[in-house]
């Protein structure tokens, strides 16, 4: 039981609270759900920017946990301090405002049904990816590096494949996703296939659902009692998104833990929300802030841990919306903030290539 | 890149769906930050894709096996489900304004028609993921197969890291769950990368000198032979002893190997 809370305090809680530095972006954005994916797309990127340089120098994996960690308390402080900084601040506004909380709207019965309906189609998925196996060949490499940091303190030297002793494989430590699985495993006391094959997917199949539920939330924001209707629909599309072996619904449930499901489910889905916010306020002329454009750069730099891909697909995805908005509304400085959000990857694709 | 496109598609059906919830949108949706996001960019990335000069870019740079990823960057969940969601939308508020007409309970019955059809073309158009053969059971807490676990376990020698020839069977799992067994082949093995050993280890009859010298050469302490395997010649004579026999596999402990644990 232990492992099991240290893991729900890793993966839930820790996020959760410094997710809460990124609560002035937006209105739509002031929620628990945004507050643990935001607050996870930092703790990636914080692991990338400081896993890669240790891959690099082929110093021990222990390294790695121990400054991650001060890193993650460091963050934690901060936030912590923001947040009562915030409470007694609300506290002031609420004595002098009372009446400012409005009530919540009466909850529609047939919206709760379909609540419940979500909710319950979820329970399924999570219940399948815990008592169901899938015989998914590239395990064999991700989940054997994991394994391997978590046993021999070492990362990318030995083959995954055989435990042969080899050179740096540098090229797949610039997307050192299954360290993050294997630091998971060492903090949490869970072994670290264990952690690959059952207590990731459940937190990533939820995170990816929760990020579904943000962008439906500005999607219907005039008719909220749709959103439980909306999430039903992503459910069937992705639990029926066995079409194509290559579909992104497909890599959600079958290879949920591997890097590249967490680029297609999690990153660009959370890239889109936070495109999405950003266009709302040049839509209604306000000017997005420095946080939603850190927050930006923050998850393509958490696509780069995901993937190496990720460095090219966060980068199209930026220059497509950059372009299209500059054309749509005559704003061509949105393209200055969206170039220097692409840095850090391009980075890592140059380090990518001269490495090849 | 059609023949990306088109293992990416499978059936094909939910990608039209995509494709005509695209041109709903492009009538229907007029927030401008919504056609950027959901319809523009889509086209984009599509036009993009099938670009010969992108697609050699990305070949020349990257390599084609992962060309498809690029399709990753719609959003074809959300767009379908937002289209549904908006034509449903658009009944209910049809229903309101001729709320005063005689038309009520007829758009009711549209809407649930339309929201049961929805739902049902996705069913159709869809292949539930969980269909696939390669979905089994989990046996343990660390989904590989139990009968890893219990030879792995069986032949782990603590403070120490140890070298076993396995059966294809094993391949993908011996490495996830034990850190300390290792292999003088991979998965590599048969997924195309000729490996003598292997093909000893999976054949039926067994040439035991053959298998004596490849074996000690990859300097293996242990041999796991399925059983009823014929042998030309006595292991015992090479220096392996049946060490065990688990879930239909033979254990073969070399014993000339070195053990010791430092």
């Amino acid at each position: 039981m232990i492992p099991f809370f240290i893991f729900v305090i890793l993966f839930f809680a820790v996020p959760a609270l410094i997710g809460y530095l990124f609560r002035n972006i937006d209105e739509s954005t002031r929620s628990l759900p945004f507050y643990w994916v935001s607050g996870q797309v930092l703790l990636w990127a914080v692991f990338q920017l400081l896993c890669v340089p240790f891959i690099l120098l082929a110093q021990p994996f222990s390294k790695v946990v121990l400054y991650f960690n001060l890193l993650t308390a460091i963050l934690l402080a901060i936030s912590l301090i923001y947040l009562l900084y915030r409470s007694c601040h609300h506290l002031r506004r609420t004595a002098k405002h009372p009446n400012i909380v409005s009530l919540s709207s009466p909850k529609r019965k047939s919206a709760s049904l379909l609540w419940g309906l979500f909710f319950l189609l979820l329970i399924f998925q999570l219940v399948m990816a815990i008592f169901y196996a899938y015989e998914e060949g590239d395990d064999a490499f991700y989940v054997a590096i994991s394994t391997i940091a978590v046993d021999a303190d070492s990362m990318y030297i030995k083959l995954p494949y055989t435990g042969g002793t080899t050179g740096l494989s540098a090229r797949h430590g610039l997307a050192p996703f299954p360290i993050w699985i294997a630091y998971l495993a060492r903090m949490s006391g869970i072994p670290a296939v264990t952690t690959a094959q059952i207590a990731a997917p459940l937190v990533l199949i939820t995170m990816a659902y929760a990020i579904y539920y943000l962008i439906g939330k500005i999607l219907l924001a005039d008719r909220t009692h749709m959103i439980p209707f909306f999430m039903i629909l992503t459910e069937i599309i992705v639990i029926f998104g066995g079409y194509s072996v290559y579909s992104a619904e497909n890599f959600l449930l079958v290879r949920t833990a591997q890097g590249k499901a967490v680029i297609a489910n999690i990153i660009l889905p959370f890239i889109i929300l936070l495109l999405l916010i950003t266009l709302n306020k040049i839509h209604n002329s306000v000017k997005p802030g420095i946080t939603l454009w850190f927050l930006l750069a923050l998850t393509a730099v958490a696509g780069c841990l995901c993937s190496t891909l990720g460095t090219i697909l966060t980068c199209m995805l930026f220059g497509i919306v950059g372009l299209c908005t500059a054309f749509s509304y005559r704003k061509w400085w949105i393209l200055f903030p969206l170039t220097a959000c692409c840095i850090l990857p391009l980075g890592y694709a140059l380090l990518y290539f001269m490495m090849e | 890149m059609t023949e990306v496109f088109q293992k990416y598609m499978g059936s094909g059906l939910m990608l039209i769906w995509f494709a005509l919830a695209l041109i709903y949108l492009f009538f229907q949706e007029k927030r401008k930050p919504l056609r950027i996001l959901f319809l523009y960019t889509p086209i984009i990335i599509f036009l993009l894709f099938f670009n010969p000069l992108f697609y050699r870019l990305f070949q020349a740079t990257v390599g084609t096996e992962i060309y498809f990823r690029i399709c990753w960057l719609m959003p074809i969940t959300i767009v379908i489900a937002y289209t549904i969601v908006h034509i449903c939308d658009s009944i209910l508020n049809a229903k309101k304004q001729s709320i005063s007409s005689a038309s009520p309970v007829f758009t009711s019955v549209k809407k649930i028609f339309f929201t049961v059809t929805a739902v049902l073309i996705l069913f159709i158009s869809g292949t539930p993921v969980y269909t696939n053969p390669l979905y089994t059971p989990a046996e343990n807490a660390y989904h590989v197969p139990q009968f890893v676990v219990d030879i792995c376990d069986a032949i782990e020698i603590e403070g120490r890291e140890v070298m076993a020839a396995f059966p294809d069977e094993f391949l993908l799992y011996v490495r996830q769950y034990s850190p300390t067994v290792c292999m003088p082949y991979g998965r590599e093995a048969y997924t195309g990368s000729y490996n003598r050993l292997n093909h000893l280890v999976m054949s039926d009859e067994i040439n035991v000198d053959l298998l004596s010298s490849l074996s000690k050469a990859a300097l293996c302490h242990y041999v796991i032979l399925a059983e009823g395997k014929t042998f030309l010649g006595d292991m015992n004579d090479y220096g392996y002893e049946l060490f065990d026999t688990l879930h239909g596999y033979e254990i073969y402990k070399d014993t000339t190997m070195n053990f010791d644990t430092h």
